[in-house]
């Protein structure tokens, strides 16, 4: 398939399931479109992640940082201003943040800037509950006045599927290369004219933006929050997982492990959530093992390898434990010998 | 403040700096030696709690004899952990930055896996046992004896290891390793053999840490998080592979964390040890003691 059929295969996948979700509310239970609602947040989370995470290869963990300031943003604003200026002014204050984390952060590879983008997040959730307790005196905030479900439900939705699309543009835009370019190697970009540092930042911001604004627009379905539950590592954690395990490369990778999470996560988490966190541990470091291209890199050919390599392994047992490999040895020394 | 009681702020610093350097010394060894980043180094040090919880609830075991059984529980515990995920990973990653990644995200699931199996097995309550409570005067200011216990135990492993590193020929091959890996190898210092010893050692020492500070605090399955997270700040605090600078780092951010409270607030621990943390990384990311 050339880039052009490409585009419109995306396109086409990326519609019929838009339409899809959208048809969810009106015959689906309760649980259904709690459930759908879930996974279409982390949809747009780890795709947004991926895109600028997994092309640029630099790990961040400050996804639950820009989620936490959004939500806050819209707890604190909802009542004075509207749902979508809200949303729209979470997204803007995580950008300015990000911005500012990046400046700061965004020279640093590897490891150091995988902690030190955690150690922030923690930072800011450590600040804001401090705050919260001796300033305004109180642990959470009570939202009062929430929109109704379909409006929630229909504003995630656009916020997923306007992420899959821009991630969809931004692979075939110079500036969705330079991010490749800067994930292959860091100095040759630069010296192919890329000017990475404004690349670097813009990416980071742009991810910040979607978290903000999913964070601003979620939130309001808890009706009560407070600095542990909106800053939560775990949510950036997951986000990183589900970008990991479906492909971070990939566009499809972080929707599909979305949703199998999702499925996951619904159907585990209640009745026994070490299981759940542990199968999600276990899950994380086989597909890092053994899958280190994500769900979405999987095809025939990988599973065949497989096969092909459990054989190998199965003979070469078989040949040690019966004792040929021991005769071998002993009748080469002989042969030696003589 | 009078001298005494300077006297009980500062070693009340020295003995949580004490725990501290253990852990880092731990996972110091790990990412100088392997670039693995044990995010879940503080979860092997809440296993050493609870094993030497459950021997002395359960079997009546004294916590003393549980310092070396938990060592060389957790050390298997690494070797294990090592052949099974690590080897793999080394044998797979193209170049040292991906391991690094790879390392960092294999550490993130074992964290999930530790923790939420000790939570499973044992519950989420809070645990603890009485041991060496009555209090110990010395020069006029009052201690718990079980606090000075850890303290000097803590001090005793984190000198063992510094002068086994110093002092012996295999102290020396690690920290050739530390230099340059190719380098290492090619003079003979063998690496399939060194590695798992090592991420072994450094998972023993954090089971100890865990051990000792079953003796002297409660313990939880949340307890780990913290102390990886301190134990960070330390390793960035003396500099990545830097094993007396890990130690003095551990018991420099025990005392600033003590006297820092203290004067302020409890709950700016955490935040005082985060911008710590951040002004370090961010000005001197090569370490406080660095030339």
């Amino acid at each position: 398939m050339n880039s052009r059929q490409l585009l419109i295969r995306d396109a086409l996948v990326l519609f019929g399931l838009t339409g899809w979700a959208l048809s969810l509310p009106y015959y689906g239970s309760e649980f259904a479109v709690s459930m759908a609602l879930t996974c279409l947040m982390y949809v747009a989370l780890s795709s947004s992640w991926g895109l600028f995470c997994g092309s640029t290869r630099y790990l961040s963990l400050a996804t639950s940082a820009f989620f936490g300031i959004g939500a806050y943003t819209s707890a604190l604003m909802l009542e004075r201003i509207g749902w979508t200026e809200s949303i729209l002014l979470g997204a803007a204050i995580a950008t300015a943040v990000a911005v500012a984390m990046g400046a700061a952060v965004l020279h640093l590879r590897g490891t150091y800037f995988a902690v030190l983008t955690f150690g922030m997040t923690e930072l800011i959730r450590h600040a804001i509950s401090y705050f919260e307790k001796s300033v305004t005196g109180t642990v959470g905030r009570v939202l009062a006045v929430v929109p109704e479900r379909d409006t929630i439900y229909l504003t995630v939705l656009v916020l997923a599927a306007g992420t899959v699309a821009l991630s969809i543009a931004v692979r075939r835009t110079r500036f969705g290369l330079a991010l490749m370019g800067i994930g292959a190697d860091e100095q040759r970009a630069q010296t192919l004219g890329v000017n990475t540092r404004r690349v670097k930042l813009a990416g980071f911001a742009m991810t910040a933006a979607v978290a903000g604004a999913m964070g601003a627009a979620v939130s309001v379905r808890w009706t009560y929050i407070d600095p542990h539950t909106v800053f939560n590592p775990f949510i950036g954690f997951q986000t990183v997982l589900i970008a990991l395990i479906g492909g971070p490369v990939t566009l499809w990778g972080p929707l599909i492990a979305a949703v199998v999470f999702s499925l996951l996560a619904e159907t585990l988490r209640l009745q026994a959530p070490q299981v759940y966190m542990m199968s999600l541990g276990m899950l994380l470091i086989l597909s890092v093992l053994y899958l280190p291209g994500g769900l979405a890199s999987l095809r025939w050919v990988t599973l065949r390898q497989w096969r092909d390599d459990t054989r190998a392994w199965w003979r070469e047992r078989r040949y040690e434990w019966s004792g040929e490999k021991e005769r071998e040895k002993r009748r080469a020394r002989e042969r030696r010998l003589v | 403040m009078s001298a005494t009681a300077w006297l009980e702020l500062i070693a009340s610093g020295l003995i949580t700096g004490g725990i501290y350097a253990l852990v880092a010394l731990g996972l110091n060894l790990q990412y100088g030696l392997m670039r693995i980043l044990n995010i879940a180094h503080g979860e092997f040090l809440m296993l050493g709690a609870y094993l030497t919880w459950m021997a002395q609830a359960s079997f009546g075991i004294s916590p003393l004899w549980m310092v070396p059984v938990s060592f060389v529980l957790l050390m298997l515990l690494g070797v294990a952990i090592h052949w099974l995920f690590f080897r793999r990973l080394a044998a797979t990653s193209p170049n040292l930055d991906i391991f690094e990644a790879r390392g960092l995200m294999v550490a993130f699931g074992l964290m999930f896996l530790v923790q939420n199996l000790v939570s499973y097995v044992w519950g989420g309550d809070l645990r603890g046992y009485d041991f060496l409570t009555e209090p110990l005067a010395v020069g006029g200011a009052q201690f718990a004896a079980n606090k000075l216990l850890v303290l000097a135990l803590a001090l005793a492993f984190s000198g063992a290891l510094i002068v086994l590193f110093r002092m012996t020929l295999l102290g020396k091959g690690v920290r050739a390793l530390m230099q340059s890996p190719v380098g290492a190898q090619l003079v003979g210092i063998d690496t399939k053999r060194l590695h798992p010893a090592m991420f072994g050692i450094g998972l023993g020492l954090s089971g100890v840490a865990g051990c000792l500070l079953s003796m002297a605090y409660t313990i939880s399955p949340a307890m780990g998080e913290p102390y990886t997270v301190t134990a960070l700040i330390v390793i960035t605090l003396g500099g990545f592979g830097s094993m007396s600078g890990a130690l003095a780092g551990g018991l420099l951010l025990g005392v600033v964390e003590a006297i820092g409270m203290h004067f302020t607030n409890p709950s700016l621990k955490a935040l005082l040890s985060y911008v710590v943390f951040i002004g370090v990384l961010l000005l001197r990311p090569k370490g406080l003691f660095s030339k």
